[in-house]
């Protein structure tokens, strides 16, 4: 009695479904072939090598802008954090020793994150409001601070910081390699640990997670201020491998984010994304970009197409969710 | 174009659904006359929502037809079903928070009207509409700082129209006191004066028998053939729907009473509500009951013992010793448990799964040092629980929001069953509920107070109340107006508390 067609498409085996459910996967895959046949530079080591040099600090802040929209908030902040924390890592590190410097970075973009989670959790700001009163504020600070041009490292530590941002382990990245273990980290903290369960709870309802006993504003405010840190990694990064702090660096990056956050599934919402998928949405984006370069399209052009990808994306989730 | 020869307004026959691989209805018939109350029962799952949903649009049927006054239909949405004639009062609330509650009324009509709205004649409408049910809401409230009960009146105002042929109303008193049940009957005789055919489904058997014509159970998706109300009585249909008769609904109360309270609280009042100098005790293994009308502050005295509310000032002594409840997660860490009324809203997560649902107040058993989940400890907690609550599911994936209304409520209890409570309050346990599962639940509390915990339990349905309590402590006007022992549970008893006078000597 049933339409054939219609339990081929709700049968677990058939192909379609498997498609809909990996969309992610699948635009990543087919975007791999379809760069493999235009292009006899991209299966090479250098291209290779040079796409995940340009995606680990994007992606970096799009794993901490993914557990801040589990909750259902979003960080606008960190594209101009990073500008801040680059020049703060570029001043710290020609003064102090590099692990001192490191880990003084870091911690200013806990603080600075905290001060968003702050204002989100306690006071309750709308996140969006927050977090774009920081972008200003961090904006700014990087322009004072910089007075304005960029700082170059000029000690042991900074040359050491550039040449590890520079160099490979076994062909991959260093800088990548930092990507993919904050990445897997992310995933098991999600996956299997409390602090996962916790705030995707908070995402898909707040108030039955209030209820539920759950310290529902202490993870809010958490969730900000690992973001600021994860901003503070990729600051480092991004100042490390071309040798210098800039307040110029970092721009409208958080848009960025949020579209690899959106195209690996993530519901803006709360309550839905995954890490792997992420990762997949942060190399979809930076594989258009290169891509694109390697056709020699020029930028604008460039935008418009990453835009109508992540229509594309997003449309074919909508599927999954019926 | 009308079929004159039948007498039926609306015939569904052969009406089948799956979702996915799971077949929901089977080869399902149900014909409904002008002008009747024809009740629709069934176990939870049984498939009584996703057919009022095909009628109305929401979901389409796989086979079988729909016909309404002599024209086969197949609405494809929501509009459809409204454009001809169809209204539904969804299990789940569906209204929208930020408008007003005249807004919410109009919805679905405000897209067809002209291009300015005339706010004034919305505004006088809505009231006047709302009036005229007998319910007293000012039109001009927005519906989020409205209480529950006011929804439902809102959502049930917001089906009825002037060209309502079919209404639907898909367990509307589960949050209702009697009074406003009864106000409820009296639309709903009115409406059928009307000739408007209506479909009501609840699981408050006495409630089929005082308005019902015809019943019609539906059993594992199948149906069962509909009968006169007058052919049949409340274990006549009960042996429909489950198959066997049922024993005892309420389970022998023989647990021993501990001496010493295990929960006091004295003088609480709120800072935000009407709740003020509530003193009561619970002693380990009592249940002890709350009743009172709508409105009369039972749900905001649990969530001010829970630590939800604000508190103006009172004392709360766990085992003779006082301890604070600023926060939820503060009363929580005191081992006492809050099962909210309102499960949609505050109760249960929908997107996620049964599992995640269920662990989330009760980390610590199944996650070692560090946070980390042991799961083969969570699947077999969660599995025992949903075995033991005879949920209806194929797994503890599903994410709750496919699950029927009253699996969602097992699922809300199961949450805080799990956990060692030493306190644990109750809110309308068996919301939604279907008999079979209402017996499990009771005897489930049974045994929650057998293991020495105190147990409050609010309900607003009486036999309930009176079945499973001590103790019960009656509810007006924001404090507990009077205590009824076990030797005076009468309904008239409750309701004279309720309403605010002593006793009839
Ligand atoms: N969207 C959905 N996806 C998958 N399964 C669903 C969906 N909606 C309902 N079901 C399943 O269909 C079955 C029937 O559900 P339905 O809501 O119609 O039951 P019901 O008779 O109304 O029960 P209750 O008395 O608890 O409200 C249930 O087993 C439920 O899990
Ligand atoms: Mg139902």
């Amino acid at each position: 009695m049933a339409s054939s067609s219609k339990e081929q498409l709700s049968s677990p085996g058939g192909i379609l479904p498997f498609l809909i459910k990996y969309n992610t996967v699948f635009i990543f895959v087919l975007l791999v072939v379809f760069s493999a046949f235009i292009s006899d530079v991209f299966f090479t080591s250098v291209n290779l090598s040079n796409l995940l040099k340009q995606v680990s600090g994007i992606g970096i802040i799009s794993i901490g802008m993914l557990i801040v929209i589990l909750t259902g908030g979003i960080d606008l902040s960190v594209g101009s954090m990073i500008a801040l924390l680059a020049v703060a890592f570029a001043l710290l590190v020609n003064i102090f020793a590099l692990p001192l410097a490191i880990l003084m970075t870091i911690a200013i973009g806990f603080s600075l994150g905290s001060v968003s989670g702050y204002l989100v959790a306690y006071q309750k700001m709308a996140p969006f409001i927050a977090t774009l009163a920081l972008m200003t504020v961090a904006r700014g600070l990087a322009f004072i601070y910089s007075k304005g041009s960029p700082i170059t490292f000029d000690t042991y530590g900074g040359l050491y910081m550039s040449n590890f941002a520079n160099n490979s382990f076994l062909g991959i990245p260093n800088i990548a390699i930092v990507f993919f273990i904050i990445v897997i980290l992310a995933m098991i903290m999600l996956r299997y640990n409390v602090f996962g369960r916790v705030i995707i709870a908070i995402g898909s309802n707040e108030e039955a997670s209030r209820l539920s006993g759950l310290k529902v504003n202490k993870y809010k405010f958490l969730v900000y201020a690992i973001s600021g840190a994860l901003a503070a990694i990729a600051a480092i990064i991004v100042a490390s491998r071309t040798n210098l702090g800039s307040p110029n660096m970092g721009m409208a990056w958080e848009l960025d984010a949020i579209a690899a956050v959106v195209i690996g599934g993530a519901s803006l919402s709360g309550g839905r994304g995954t890490a792997i998928n992420t990762l997949m949405g942060v190399l979809i984006l930076g594989l258009i970009s290169n891509i694109l370069n390697l056709l020699n399209v020029p930028s604008y052009p460039q935008q418009v197409v990453k835009g109508a990808i992540i229509i594309f994306a997003v449309l074919l989730q909508r599927f999954e969710n019926k | 174009m009308q079929n004159s020869t039948s007498e039926y307004r609306l015939e569904m026959s052969g009406i089948s659904k799956r979702f996915g691989v799971v077949s929901v209805l089977e080869n399902v018939n149900l014909k409904v006359k002008h002008g009747e109350i024809h009740a629709l029962l069934g176990e939870n799952g049984a498939g009584k929502s996703t057919l009022m949903k095909i009628l109305s649009g929401v979901h389409q049927k796989d086979a079988g037809r729909v016909v309404l006054n002599g024209k086969e239909i197949a609405p494809k949405n929501t509009h459809d079903g409204q454009v001809l004639g169809i209204n539904v009062v969804y299990q789940e609330l569906s209204l929208v928070n930020d408008l007003s509650v005249a807004e919410n009324i109009y919805l679905h009509k405000l897209g067809a009207s002209k291009f300015w709205m005339n706010w004034k004649k919305i505004n006088k409408d809505a009231q006047e509409l709302i009036d005229s049910l007998g319910f007293k809401i000012d039109a001009t409230a927005k519906v989020r700082d409205l209480s529950i009960v006011q929804k439902q009146v809102v959502e049930i105002a917001k089906a009825i129209s002037e060209d309502t042929e079919i209404l639907v109303l898909d367990e509307p008193t589960t949050v209702f006191d009697p009074t406003d049940t009864q106000k409820l009957f009296d639309n709903l005789f009115k409406l059928k004066e009307r000739g408007i055919s209506i479909i009501y489904i609840s699981h408050h058997l006495e409630e089929i028998f005082k308005i019902a014509d015809t019943v019609t159970v539906l059993r594992d998706g199948v149906d069962t053939g509909s009968i006169p109300v007058k052919e049949t009585d409340t274990d006549g249909v009960i042996q429909l729907m489950i198959g066997r008769k049922l024993e005892d609904l309420y389970p022998e109360r023989n647990s021993t009473l501990g001496g010493a309270p295990i929960f006091e609280v004295k003088n609480l009042s709120a800072k935000d509500t009407l709740v003020h100098d509530v003193s009561f005790a619970v002693r380990p293994g009592e249940v002890l009951g709350i009743a009172g009308l709508g409105g009369s502050g039972r749900t905001e005295t649990a969530k001010l013992i829970f630590g939800a509310d604000r508190k103006k000032s009172g004392q709360i002594f766990l085992n003779g010793e006082e301890i604070a409840t600023r926060s939820p997660s503060e009363a929580v860490d005191h081992n006492i448990g809050l099962v909210s009324e309102n499960r949609k809203e505050e109760g249960v997560f929908l997107p996620l799964s049964i599992q995640k649902n269920i662990s989330v107040t009760d980390f610590s058993a199944i996650s070692g040092k560090f946070g980390f989940i042991n799961a083969e400890n969570e699947s077999k907690n969660v599995n025992n629980l949903i075995e033991k609550l005879n949920i209806k599911t194929p797994s503890a994936e599903v994410p709750v929001k496919n699950l029927s209304g009253g699996n969602q409520q097992k699922v809300a209890l199961a949450k805080w069953l799990s956990i060692d409570s030493k306190v644990i309050l109750i809110d309308e346990p068996t919301r939604g509920v279907d008999v079979g599962a209402k017996v499990e639940i009771y005897s489930l509390i049974n045994e929650v107070a057998q293991n020495g915990v105190g147990v409050i339990v609010i309900s607003s349905d009486m036999p309930e109340i009176m079945g499973i309590a001590d103790r019960i402590l009656v509810m007006h006007e924001g404090t507990i107006y009077g205590e009824l022992s076990k030797e005076e549970f009468t309904e008239e008893n409750i309701l004279r508390f309720a309403i605010g006078e002593p006793l009839k000597k």
